[in-house]
């Protein structure tokens, strides 16, 4: 397929600036597997504008981070277990308390990936989740593959606007050391990876997941090696299947 | 690649060897400026923390996630703490408008702000040459990219809050990005 370069060059400028959305991004993330990788002249440009986008941070005032940020960085490095550790159990208000998000927005488009960033969220997710509940949305089973722990089966509950999906895990196991977990949305057996990949911690997994239910009818999340963009799911390490509904 | 990026590469291969004095010296050369962008784009200190804890604690987790065959190490990594601080703040308005931006987040004019904070020689000079570069792009183009990259927004968001066509958006995104590359390119 001829690609239009200068098409091109505005869809991987907004992207590196995390500033597509809708029809844009879903192209961008076309053009990053399709057309990308194999050309040199975008693969430099991509560069090249991830080069300015990590040099755009210095236009802000340096500050001083609290003094108490390092000693905090020390001890959850203390925490983050590099292999299995075992799952602890909790109620769901927990999980959101405790959790990690991930954003989809616009179908599978542009991904925002964060940590729930403070107690005021969380209980702002927790809620949102415990009035989908409320408001009838039937718990989906997202069902562990092959030998994935059972007991690490994860839920899926439909937030009543229908494209807003909370996706929840108490005994989600560690990734293998250098892997983290991709989530994937499925049409027709075609699968496309939701551009960031996330970590439990310790065993506790919150997705929050805004998509085109009219485009995609499964998710599937995979194990998948750090660093690199996979194409298709990988089918040996854990993994978990649900059906969107 | 000059010596600081070399340095930043011997450290990150320390910290993939699980040394923590290299990983106490990377937060050291580059906690001051993640915070600082982390503050910029979220306007609230616990949240920046917490994007700032956040990305250190990915580059121990999994420090094979920087390609150094891609670039900088100081590219890669305040890439990471800006696409944290933008999911950050985008999670956040969506449970809540975000209230006015504190006073002493407001970009700086004409005095270096970084003069009170103590870094190293190079980030300084980078610092310099960044904000020279954007000085040289016209106010519509740093208009768009001040409200993409700072405030989080999408083009779309953009065009609305404009009132200018998406496509505007785009070129304007576009060009600033492209001079920004040749003014900024290292040797």
């Amino acid at each position: 397929m001829t690609e239009d370069h200068e098409r091109i060059d505005e869809l991987l400028a907004g992207y590196v600036l995390l500033s597509l959305s809708g029809e844009d991004a879903a192209e961008a993330d076309r053009i990053l597997v399709d057309h990308v990788p194999s050309c040199a002249t975008c693969r430099a440009t991509l560069s090249e504008f991830q080069a300015v986008s990590g040099d755009l941070a210095l236009a802000a005032p340096p500050v001083d981070p609290p003094e108490t940020l390092l000693p905090r960085l020390h001890h959850a490095m203390d925490e983050v277990p590099l292999s299995g550790r075992p799952p602890r159990r909790g109620a769901l208000i927990a999980v959101a308390a405790s959790a990690v998000a991930l954003v989809a927005m616009g179908g599978l488009s542009v991904v925002l990936g964060n940590r729930l960033s403070n107690a005021e969220t969380r209980t702002g997710t927790a809620l949102e989740i415990l009035s989908a509940v409320r408001s009838g949305a039937a718990p989906v089973n997202v069902t562990p593959q092959g030998q994935t722990p059972p007991e690490s089966g994860m839920v899926e509950v439909s937030a009543p606007d229908v494209r807003r999906l909370y996706i929840a895990s108490e005994f989600c196991p560690e990734p293998a050391p250098g892997h983290a977990y991709q989530l994937w949305l499925g049409s027709d057996g075609d699968w496309t990876p939701v551009w960031r990949m996330f970590w439990p911690d310790e065993g506790v997994l919150l997705l929050e997941i805004e998509v085109d239910v009219a485009r995609y009818d499964q998710i599937w999340i995979t194990q998948e090696a750090v660093g690199q963009r996979p194409t298709e799911p990988n089918t040996d390490g854990p993994s978990w299947l649900g059906s969107l509904t | 690649m000059d010596e600081d990026d070399r340095h930043d590469l011997e450290l990150h291969r320390l910290v993939s060897a699980r040394e923590r004095s290299a990983f106490d010296e990377l937060y050291r050369r580059y906690g001051r400026s993640a915070y600082g962008v982390a503050l910029r784009v979220t306007s609230q200190d616990l949240i920046a923390q917490e994007v700032v804890q956040d990305a250190f604690l990915a580059l121990w987790r999994a420090p094979e996630a920087f390609d150094p065959a891609r670039g900088a190490f100081r590219s890669f990594f305040l890439s990471l703490v800006h696409h944290r601080a933008v999911d950050a703040v985008r999670r956040e308005e969506r449970l809540r408008r975000r209230t006015e931006r504190a006073a002493n987040l407001e970009p700086a004019t004409g005095e270096d702000p970084a003069e009170d904070v103590v870094e190293d020689a190079y980030l300084r000079v980078r610092r310099k040459e960044v904000r020279a570069a954007l000085a040289t792009l016209p106010p519509a183009q740093q208009q768009v990219l001040e409200m993409a990259y700072f405030e989080g927004r999408t083009q779309v968001r953009i065009a609305e809050e404009l009132g200018i066509p998406i496509g505007t958006v785009k070129t304007r995104t576009l060009a600033a990005m492209r001079k920004l590359r040749e003014a900024l390119r290292e040797e």
